[in-house]
């Protein structure tokens, strides 16, 4: 086992340039602000406070929020079902929906998301197709509607694998025993199955809520420019104002909103009443 | 007359890949009865239970539950409750609350609930427990939880799968007891399925062995065990000695060519039977005062008894002669390689089938490089043979050109048959080379291999196991010249639980009662 033991170093010294560097200098730019001459550096709270304070700012936060829960929402509705027959199906078809489903994740999601700006353009694939059928056309693109279908296509797979696996791995002949002491297949969907795989269905959670808050580019791309999630403030701060100190900032405003909401998660998932998994 | 609560009637039942695992089964349950399906795994016990519980549906036949055909009635609707094999418990759900399930699900009003489930957890002593979460109990808990957990519900049949299988033997033998005692408490029925003999005759009113989807016989555990319907079932439950013989009379049976009392009639005149003599049955007494006699084999220390094997006739025996030199492999110097190979025996039988890769092996020829110490293949194999009896040299050689001959001699046949035992045992005289002989790790078997010996049974072909390979040199220090190689199969051989220790070697006589002697037909295996 020793001699093992000093084969994690490298991976220490990896871990501490590429993870906690990055994150050191981040904490140090919120809290500054470019300075004069004298001193390069000035520890302000100005950062946060001008984030805080602005209106405008607020209302992008409050939007992104709302667009992730959305999306984590819609995530869960599509997510459980799917997994629940792939669950509940032979296994060997489950593997193959399986790989379907994470089959788009083999490409880039930048190259899928273009995708969607071809399927959902006025003159695009979809209103093509219902003009077909003298339906339409509809005005999609750039729309709450496009961006929240972009994380949606984007995020379920980890919903559903999340969730496939706590069904997976659930014992079938507890659901036998329910059977068995009376309970009808609802009932013991209810009783049994979804408690035991709330575990999974919040791993999704935490999974799907994490990237849609701070994503960016499906919000630039399917939500055209004048659609602004913090993601975006963010990329603007760093790469067209050059104010890393302010997107620092606001980087750890929501940083500390997701440990937040991770804590909450835990928090529902370990509490016994709720279906903890006990000691 | 108790009432009849289940009945199967011809129940067929075969899974997705054609394999049917019950044929047509028909078993009569009654109220109050503790009835255990016994059999090995495969032998559709579980599935019947499962059919019973809802769980899987019967392709043919009728399931009568209190008079009324429940196939398809659901799960949940049946007045049934299971005790899973691995229990089963919901883990996300303390002990309370795994209990309280059903009562739950049947909207019982909470004071009910709370006292039956109380009542429950008193029977199966786990009142302090109620709070636990059910991941945190030792798997005899869990067993008591699945059970209180059935019962609750009150059913009138409890169907047990397994229960007890993951258990340690005393917690199993203490959950026997408690079993039963609840069994008797509660006074419902219990469909218990084990694959432990031990178990179903310690707990039950009522056996079914079943083999291979079909019941081979039902009744009481006296029943089963000292009247056995036929092999199978002499065999499953417990151990058994089981000897052909001959009913030449009511109460008269010749089994090892003599006559002996027995308490069984109906048979038919000089029909071919199997007589069953239970180990704890026989006694070793001094020679001359038993019924039969015979040569202790071997003695096993079982704990509570010494299990002694007596052999009363010797199987089929046949001698070949191992020749052993000390000859030295064959050095090439160029070459730096080394061969070596010796003659061998060959059956005139064999002599159409041969090829070089038998003859290679036969011969146990081998080159390989000394230093090296690796085996260098053999590329030729030079032979000319025909089918008669005579010396026929052969030439293994490599690619850099080390050669050896040796000689094959072809003899007729040396087979011993036994039309006593029915069977037969073929074995050949053989070469080897003295060291070959002190390497050996596992000596009997290279002998067997060495002589190409084996047996098998006259009646149906089948290969008969020797068991038994007698010579009389020590191998560690053996000296080139002719040896004897005696192989022989199992004879007639007695299992005897004794309490008294004997030696290997001791000559001693057999002692039964005529009501130790148990008649099976044969017909029915």
């Amino acid at each position: 086992m020793r001699q093992f033991r000093n084969m994690i170093y490298p991976y220490v010294g990896w871990l501490a340039v590429m993870v906690v560097v990055p994150m050191l200098m981040i904490l140090l730019y919120a809290f500054t602000t470019a300075g004069n001459e004298v001193t390069t550096f000035r520890f302000t709270l100005d950062n946060f406070v001008r984030f805080l304070t602005d209106a405008v700012f607020l209302d992008v936060l409050k939007r992104s929020l709302l667009i992730a829960v959305a999306t984590t929402i819609i995530c869960v509705i599509f997510g459980y079902p799917i997994a629940y027959v792939i669950a509940k199906g032979p296994e060997r078809s489950g593997f193959f929906w399986i790989m379907l489903i994470t089959l788009p994740t083999w490409i880039n999601m930048l190259v899928r998301t273009y995708a969607w700006v071809g399927i959902l353009q006025d003159d695009g694939l979809l209103n093509g197709f219902l003009g077909l059928f003298g339906i339409g056309p509809f005005h999609m693109i750039h729309t709450t509607f496009a961006v929240v279908l972009g994380m949606v296509y984007n995020f379920v797979p980890f919903m559903i694998l999340q969730i496939h696996a706590s069904l997976a791995k659930m014992d079938r002949s507890l659901i036998e025993a329910a059977n068995d002491l009376g309970a009808n297949p609802v009932q013991s969907f209810l009783r049994v199955t979804l408690p035991l795989s709330l575990p999974g269905v919040l791993s999704g959670i935490t999974l799907v809520f994490l990237p849609a808050v701070s994503s960016f580019f499906i919000p630039k791309l399917l939500g055209g420019g004048q659609y602004v999630l913090v993601g975006n403030v963010i990329e603007t701060q760093f790469l067209t104002s050059g104010d890393w100190n302010f997107g620092s900032a606001i980087s750890l405003i929501m940083a500390v909103i997701i440990m937040l909401s991770m804590w909450l998660t835990r928090k529902v998932d370990t509490d016994p009443a709720a279906g903890g998994k006990g000691a | 007359m108790k009432k009849k609560l289940i009945q199967f009637k011809n129940i067929v039942k075969s899974y997705e890949d054609g394999k049917v695992v019950l044929k047509g089964i028909n078993l009569d349950i009654y109220e109050n009865e503790f009835v255990t399906l016994l059999g090995p795994s495969g032998c559709g016990k579980t599935t019947l239970l499962r059919i019973l519980g809802g769980f899987l549906n019967q392709d043919e036949g009728q399931v009568i539950f209190d008079g009324e055909e429940i196939s398809n009635v659901p799960p949940y609707k049946r007045e049934v409750n299971t005790v899973f094999q691995k229990y089963a418990l919901f883990p996300h759900m303390n002990v309370y609350d795994n209990i309280a399930f059903g009562l739950k699900l049947k909207k019982e009003p909470k004071d009910i609930i709370e006292q039956k489930v109380k009542r429950m957890l008193k029977l199966v002593n786990l009142e302090e427990y109620a709070d636990r979460s059910v991941t945190a109990m030792s798997g005899g808990q869990q067993q008591r939880i699945a059970i209180a957990r059935a019962l609750v519900n009150e059913p009138s049949v409890l169907l047990l799968d397994e229960p007890l299988g993951a258990l340690d033997l005393k917690l199993r033998k203490e959950m026997q007891h408690e079993l039963k005692k609840i069994q008797q408490e509660v006074g419902i029925t219990f469909i218990y399925v084990t694959h432990d003999q031990e178990e179903a005759l310690t707990m039950s009113d009522k056996i079914v062995v079943m083999k291979e989807g079909e019941i081979q016989q039902i009744g009481t555990p006296t029943d089963i065990y000292n009247e056995p319907v036929n092999e199978f079932v002499a065999n499953f439950i417990g151990e058994s000695n089981i000897i052909e013989g001959m009913m030449i009379d009511d109460y008269k049976v010749v089994f090892e060519g003599r006559r002996f009392d027995c308490v069984d009639k109906g048979f038919n005149k000089n029909e071919v039977v199997d007589v069953v003599i239970r180990p704890e049955d026989l006694d070793i007494v001094p020679r001359g005062q038993g019924k039969l006699k015979g040569v202790v084999k071997s003695v096993l220390f079982k704990g509570v008894h010494y299990e002694t094997m007596v052999e009363t006739k010797v199987g089929t025996e046949i001698t070949v002669k191992m020749m052993v030199s000390n000859d030295r492999p064959v050095y090439n110097e160029a070459a730096n390689e080394k061969m070596s190979a010796n003659d061998f025996y060959l059956d005139v039988e064999d002599v159409e089938e041969l090829d070089e890769a038998t003859i290679i092996a036969r011969a146990d020829a081998q080159a390989w490089n000394p230093d090296a110490d690796e085996l260098i293949s053999i590329k030729e194999v030079d032979y000319e043979i025909k089918k008669e009896n005579g010396k026929y040299p052969v030439t293994f050689s490599t690619a850099a050109g080390t050669s050896v001959t040796v000689n094959m001699i072809v003899k007729d046949e040396n087979r011993v048959t036994s039309v006593e035992n029915e069977e037969e045992i073929f074995a050949v005289n053989f070469f080897k080379k003295a060291d070959e002989i002190q390497e050996s790790i596992a000596l009997e078997t290279d002998l067997k291999t060495w002589a190409n010996a084996s047996a098998w049974s006259l009646e149906d072909g089948t290969a008969v196991e020797i068991s038994d390979v007698k010579y009389d040199f020590n191998p560690e220090t053996i000296t080139p010249g002719v040896y004897d190689v005696t192989f022989a199969t199992k004879g007639y051989e007695y299992k005897i639980d004794t309490t008294d220790k004997f030696e290997v070697g001791d000559e001693v006589g057999l002692m039964f009662q005529p009501e130790d002697i148990h008649i099976m037909s044969r017909e029915q295996y």
